[in-house]
């Protein structure tokens, strides 16, 4: 059956392959982490602001800072970048088992034992 | 802050400084490489990290940011947020799959991946209307800082300025100065940091770690003044600060001489674990200018002085007015002029340089000379480098804004056109030519809708505000690259095959 290009078309939402999907699995985790840090702190203080009082955000001091200053400014790059030395961990791994499984399969294809 | 007389010994620091910057850049230039405008000396990935960092610390981070802090109070963290989140999206989104397409511009990559000259154009276009607008901020920066340092006003600071820039340019060119990114950052981090721990320990507060230590200034201001910091949306909206924050995220993954530096490392794995030293050197500087807004309110306050009694001017120089009003030494105010115009400096002359070339290579000669000798564009370069200036300087005459704000206008610009066309070029092989083309355009007339139509139509100035487009413009742009690309013929199937096999690493069918 041929097929058309489309057909063989891959994207972020149709990813093909085990290591495109394994790259797309780990991708949608991370950023999934980033979106709700920075969403979630966001709304965390709105809802503190508008349904309790201001007292409660002087009050909630974490480090030295109020809470809301503390979770923003201090909290979320350090989250960003555990975010990044996870992924670049899960995207060393996966390289070095790509390329093992790459010399294995040419070696074996150089004995003539592969199928 | 004494205005009207020649500040000596500031002036001195920051012309050591430079000398400092020139004679390491005359050290180095036999082992450097210089392309496109960005060149650097890379040992490692430590030193990969400080070249991002060195990069990407402009007027904006080191003056402008602590500016809004002092203005907005919590609102100026949508700036912290942003501009530190966009590296998480350039690192999983963009980072590794940049590399493979192995262009060296962001003109070359949408000019490849889209198979269109066309496409090529308007990319390289919008790249040089952001490194003008970027441009504006820097000069405004350099403008104030000048101002200061030579006692005159900002309009002659302005063209002072400018030829200062120009003139950096053109020696260090003729000299053969490379630039020494692991230095320039080691002076930008000790030049914000270091006047910090001294305001903070002369405050009695916790020095060795001022990131936290201002906090007690917070309270401080809370209880002996009545300034209240406990309500973080209570003069912006929800909706403004998100807004905000994704445009410089979205913009942060667009800005071509951001997404270039991953061009010029030298293996993939660097360029990832660079990122992330990258990340923690620009988190050093935005733990830290919160600091210098909250403790100049502080002063001010002590001092009996009203809030920002000098606009938006004074407000783009309460780093060092902050720091003087807090009896720092002068020296030590110094350092943050120094510091400030080194990466206003370092910015506007990659950002011309960049505009020069892509001009003198994507333009020229394809619209203006079609057979254009070699020789002809380094010319075309050098004059486009100069008629760049000289409209930057006019425009910083007027500026629309705060340092920090003009630069969130260059974000919004390229969080709207670059960012979608390199993120579906890079994820969904269908996008083509004629999609990219009608995104680009969306782009650029959603990030000029405030400016053109925004007070005749409010509506367009509430969902589109100028500096932060991008949170509604970049969807919907994506939006429109699918349907047109849906509607119009495929990509070949090379560009296709290219992207699935080479970039996504996918077996083939």
């Amino acid at each position: 059956m041929n097929e058309s290009p489309s057909d063989r078309d891959v994207s972020f939402f149709k990813p093909h392959g085990t290591a495109m999907q394994g790259v797309v699995r780990v991708i949608k985790f991370i950023l999934l982490g980033w979106l709700v840090a920075i969403v979630g702190f966001q709304f965390f203080a709105y809802f503190l602001e508008v349904s309790y009082s201001e007292l409660l955000l002087t009050d909630l001091v974490f480090f030295n800072l109020p809470i809301q200053f503390w979770l923003s400014g201090q909290l979320l790059p350090l989250w960003f970048i555990i975010l990044c030395v996870l992924f670049n961990i899960w995207m060393d791994r996966h390289t070095v088992q790509a390329t093992e499984g790459s010399l294995r399969f040419r070696i074996k294809s150089v004995k003539g034992e592969d199928e | 802050m004494a205005y009207g007389m020649i500040q000596l010994v500031p002036l001195a620091i920051v012309a050591g400084i430079f000398i400092l910057f020139i004679i390491s850049g005359l050290r180095n230039r036999s082992n450097q490489s210089t392309e496109y405008g960005f060149s650097g000396s890379y040992t490692g990935r430590v030193g990969i990290g400080a070249g991002i960092a060195s990069n990407w610390m402009s007027a904006a981070s080191f003056l402008g940011l602590a500016g809004v802090f002092y203005l907005k109070g919590y609102f100026a963290m949508a700036y912290v947020v942003g501009w530190t989140g966009g590296y998480v999206l350039l690192l999983v989104l963009m980072a590794t799959q940049i590399r493979r397409f192995g262009k060296f511009t962001a003109p070359d990559f949408v000019g490849f991946r889209y198979e269109s000259e066309s496409a090529r154009t308007i990319a390289a276009l919008i790249s040089i209307t952001i490194s003008v607008i970027y441009c504006v901020a820097q000069f405004r920066g350099i403008a104030l800082l000048v101002s200061w340092l030579f006692g005159i006003d900002y309009i002659p600071a302005v063209v002072v300025g400018t030829s200062l820039v120009v003139s950096h340019i053109v020696v260090s060119g003729a000299m053969g100065v490379a630039r020494n990114q692991k230095l320039q950052y080691f002076v930008l981090i000790i030049t914000f940091i270091l006047p910090l721990m001294l305001l903070t320990r002369k405050l009695g507060y916790f020095w060795v770690l001022p990131q936290f230590g201002y906090g007690a200034a917070i309270g401080e201001l809370q209880q002996q003044f009545g300034f209240n910091w406990s309500e973080p949306f209570a003069t912006t909206s929800l909706f403004e600060w998100f807004a905000l924050c994704f445009t410089l995220m979205f913009g942060t993954a667009g800005l071509p001489h951001v997404l270039s530096r991953f061009y010029m490392v030298p293996g993939i794995r660097d360029a990832r674990w660079g990122v992330v030293w990258g990340l923690f050197f620009i988190a050093l500087i935005y733990w830290s200018a919160p600091a210098y807004g909250v403790l100049a309110r502080l002063f001010e306050a002590r001092n009996g002085l009203a809030l920002n009694t000098g606009g938006a001017d004074a407000a783009d120089m309460i780093v060092l007015s902050g720091a003087g009003l807090g009896g720092a030494p002068l020296w030590a105010v110094g350092l943050l002029a120094a510091g400030g115009m080194s990466a206003a400096f370092s910015t506007s002359t990659g950002l011309l340089m960049s505009g020069s070339a892509s001009f003198s290579f994507d333009i020229y000669p394809r619209l203006i000379r079609k057979n254009a000798s070699e020789r002809d564009k380094v010319y075309a370069a050098k004059a486009f480098f100069l008629l760049l200036a000289a409209l930057v300087m006019v425009l910083a005459f007027r500026p629309w804004g705060m340092i920090a704000e003009i630069a969130a206008f260059a974000f919004a610009l390229a969080g709207n056109t670059i960012f979608p066309a390199f993120l579906l070029g890079i994820w969904w092989p269908r996008a083509n030519a004629t999609g990219v083309i009608c995104g680009m355009l969306t782009g650029l007339a959603i990030s000029l809708a405030p400016l053109l139509i925004g007070t005749a139509f409010p509506l367009v100035l509430q969902l589109f505000p100028l500096t932060s487009s991008a949170f509604i413009g970049a969807p919907l742009v994506m939006i429109i690259m699918i349907l047109t690309s849906l509607m119009t013929a495929p990509p070949s199937a090379a560009i296709r095959h290219f992207v699935s096999r080479d970039v996504h690493e996918c077996p083939e069918n």
